[in-house]
């Protein structure tokens, strides 16, 4: 403890260096926390299944783009284990602008049964019957009805862009739900196949609600073994790694950010020894005056190591903090954008500041522990005749 | 002459520059009494500097012995040594060699860090060593505050504040001016009659020189000529005082 002194004062005594080094650490540090974070949210557990809803999503083996006879809606229902069978067609279109900021998810359903399927959303104004009963109204998701102030009753009008038509909607009922964003927008298929005949017997993707996990696990198998040698074969995955599809669409972010993420630690390191090597190259002649006091050599390194260690700590937690407290409002900044769904995942999980702190520690022992060793074992009346 | 305090027996020690080997010091011999103010004189590369730092255990011989007392010092260990110098030898140097982001209080506690003494008990022996060097009032100065003058003084504490067996000087006032270095040799002076220590100092100054008991003259690592000095100022000694366990009497 008597030492602290010395190790804080030898820290600060170039300021600007110092804070310069300080500031190195926090930004990396930020950005580490928030791709651990993302990494975090991707790899968390499926929340509708946490909460016993068992949801398995059925699409064309080729991909998203191709679709599915509209007959396996009901070949699925037969299956036991299905409690609950619906369909979702991408609309897409264009609301307002094609900015990221006005979009949103925009889905044709089957009013019938899409709220036996996603049962954890709770119809919060109107009901399914006033939904039913205008084939060209809509459900809205209370945050979707929060960001753009729209009432009930007002008209909503989709502009196609991969589609040439324009569907004009009306607000009918409204859901929401108890976590998560409810942030969707979700209208009549039979509108669809009316404005579309191209729509009429086909389907994007059916989703099953199964009766528990074991159902689910089994009918994953079997949907795809009974359609395996139809000209339509299909890929049928829970809901978590059907989202996850799309985000691999991009690659592997994992192994990416995971890349990513190591190469920032080791630019830490280098720019945090740059700093060490260049404080403890200053002080040749101080650290062998020390040694002649009677400082050991082990102290010597443990001195060294000390200030690197300090200087990591204090660019460690003031990014720790900064992401404690930059993370809500980050996380609103990404509410508009396409990948609001993943950013709603995002929290603070203990593992990241967990990974955050080890970072620091391994940035602050490894960026002093060159500058230490070398210090700590040059001969002293080298040290003492050194000019600089 | 009986039980010197050090004593250099066939000390030898040659640096290696490329294939070039340099004998420093030839089988030099050299015994100094406890109490005693011993210069060591020669020209630029005779060895006295490499003789000093043999004696204060920051350098190994290539053959031979120092004793200090009964330690053999050529024999420690490098962490033995360390531990030895922190509670032996005190060191004052050419260019003070003082740490520029600590006060003149905490220079000079720096080597009571090493010793098991309480915050209390360092203040206490900081405050009397930075007293006997007339710096009391500037404990709380930074080096970059204080004079050459002031600076060697408190450097001067600091090699006396944990009361070493031997102080050792390597050109105390190369860098000082003429006033200065007056004060630090009336400084060491003083601690040399009144507080009994042992010093041994490097200079190439014949007045600094002149303030020590015993002249030691080296040529090419060897010991050429030995002066017992006459009549070494007195500096209008003070009554005693005790300072670290160091004993002040009058002469």
């Amino acid at each position: 403890m008597k030492f602290l002194s010395l190790i804080f004062k030898n820290v600060f005594r170039k300021k600007t260096r110092t804070i310069l080094t300080i500031g190195s650490i926090i930004l990396p540090l930020l950005i580490i926390c928030i791709m651990g974070s993302f990494l975090k949210a991707l790899d968390a557990p499926d929340p509708a299944e946490t909460r016993g809803m068992f949801r398995i999503v059925t699409r064309h083996k080729v991909g998203f783009t191709n679709d599915l006879p509209i007959s396996y809606v009901e070949r699925i229902r037969q299956l036991d284990g299905a409690l609950a069978v619906t369909t979702f067609d991408w609309f897409g279109g264009t609301y307002i602008d094609n900015s990221a900021r006005n979009f949103f998810a925009r889905f044709a359903v089957e009013p019938e049964t899409f709220l036996q399927v996603f049962d954890d959303a709770k119809v919060t104004r109107g009901s399914i019957d006033d939904w039913m009963s205008d084939r060209a109204g809509a459900l809205v998701g209370e945050d979707l009805m929060k960001k753009y102030g729209w009432r009930m009753g007002d008209q909503i009008v989709l502009v196609g862009d991969i589609y040439p038509v324009a569907l004009q909607l009306t607000i009918r009922t409204v859901y929401g739900v108890s976590y998560g964003g409810s942030d969707g927008l979700f209208f009549n298929r039979k509108y669809l196949e009316e404005a579309l005949p191209s729509f009429e017997g086909t389907v994007g993707t059916i989703w099953t609600k199964c009766r528990d996990a074991e159902a689910a696990n089994r009918l994953s198998d079997e949907i795809d073994r009974i359609f395996e040698n139809s000209p339509y074969p299909t890929i049928t995955e829970s809901e978590k790694a059907f989202q996850m599809g799309f985000v691999s669409m991009l690659g592997n972010v994992k192994l990416l950010i995971t890349s990513l993420g190591i190469i920032i630690v080791l630019v830490i390191i280098l720019i945090a020894a740059n700093t060490m090597a260049l404080s403890a190259r200053e002080r040749v002649r101080e650290i062998a005056v020390l040694r002649t006091l009677g400082f050991t050599r082990r102290m010597i390194l443990v001195l060294i190591l000390g200030e690197s260690l300090t200087l990591a700590l204090i660019g460690g937690f003031l990014g720790l903090g900064g992401f404690i407290l930059g993370l809500k409002p980050f996380k609103a900044s990404l509410m508009d954008t396409p990948i609001s769904g993943f950013a709603s995942a995002i929290m603070l999980f203990p593992e990241v500041l967990l990974v955050g702190l080890g970072v620091t520690v391994l940035v602050g022992l490894l960026s002093g522990l060159g500058p230490a060793i070398r210090a700590s074992q040059r001969p002293i009346t080298e040290g003492l005749r050194h000019m600089g | 002459m009986n039980n010197p305090l050090i004593r250099v027996e066939k000390i030898v020690k040659k640096y290696h520059r490329g294939a070039e080997e340099l004998t420093v010091l030839n089988g030099l011999n050299l015994n100094i009494e406890d109490g005693e103010f011993i210069a060591l004189m020669g020209p630029s590369g005779s060895g006295k500097t490499t003789l000093l730092n043999l004696i204060a255990g920051i350098d190994r011989p290539t053959s031979g012995h120092v004793f200090v007392r009964t330690d053999d010092i050529s024999s420690m260990s490098e962490s033995g040594l360390a531990e030895w110098r922190s509670r032996h030898i005190g060191f004052i140097f050419q260019t003070y060699n003082l740490i520029p982001v600590l006060t003149a209080y905490e220079n000079v506690e720096l080597p009571l860090l090493l010793t098991p003494l309480g915050g209390a008990e360092r203040r206490k022996h900081v405050e009397i060593a930075l007293y006997i060097v007339g710096l009391a009032d500037r404990m709380s100065h930074y080096p970059s505050q204080l004079s050459g003058g002031q600076e060697q003084r408190v450097a001067i504490a600091r090699a006396i504040v944990t009361d070493p067996t031997l102080l050792i000087a390597d050109e105390p006032t190369g860098d000082l001016d003429a006033k200065s270095a007056e004060e630090v040799l009336v400084l060491l002076e003083r601690l040399n009659i009144e507080f009994k220590k042992t010093i041994v100092m490097v200079t190439h100054d014949p007045k600094a020189a002149a303030r020590a008991r015993r002249l030691v003259r080296l040529e090419k690592g060897i010991l050429i000529e030995e002066n017992h000095m006459d009549g070494h100022s007195s500096s209008g000694l003070t009554d005693g005082i005790n300072v670290s366990g160091i004993s002040a009497k009058s002469e």
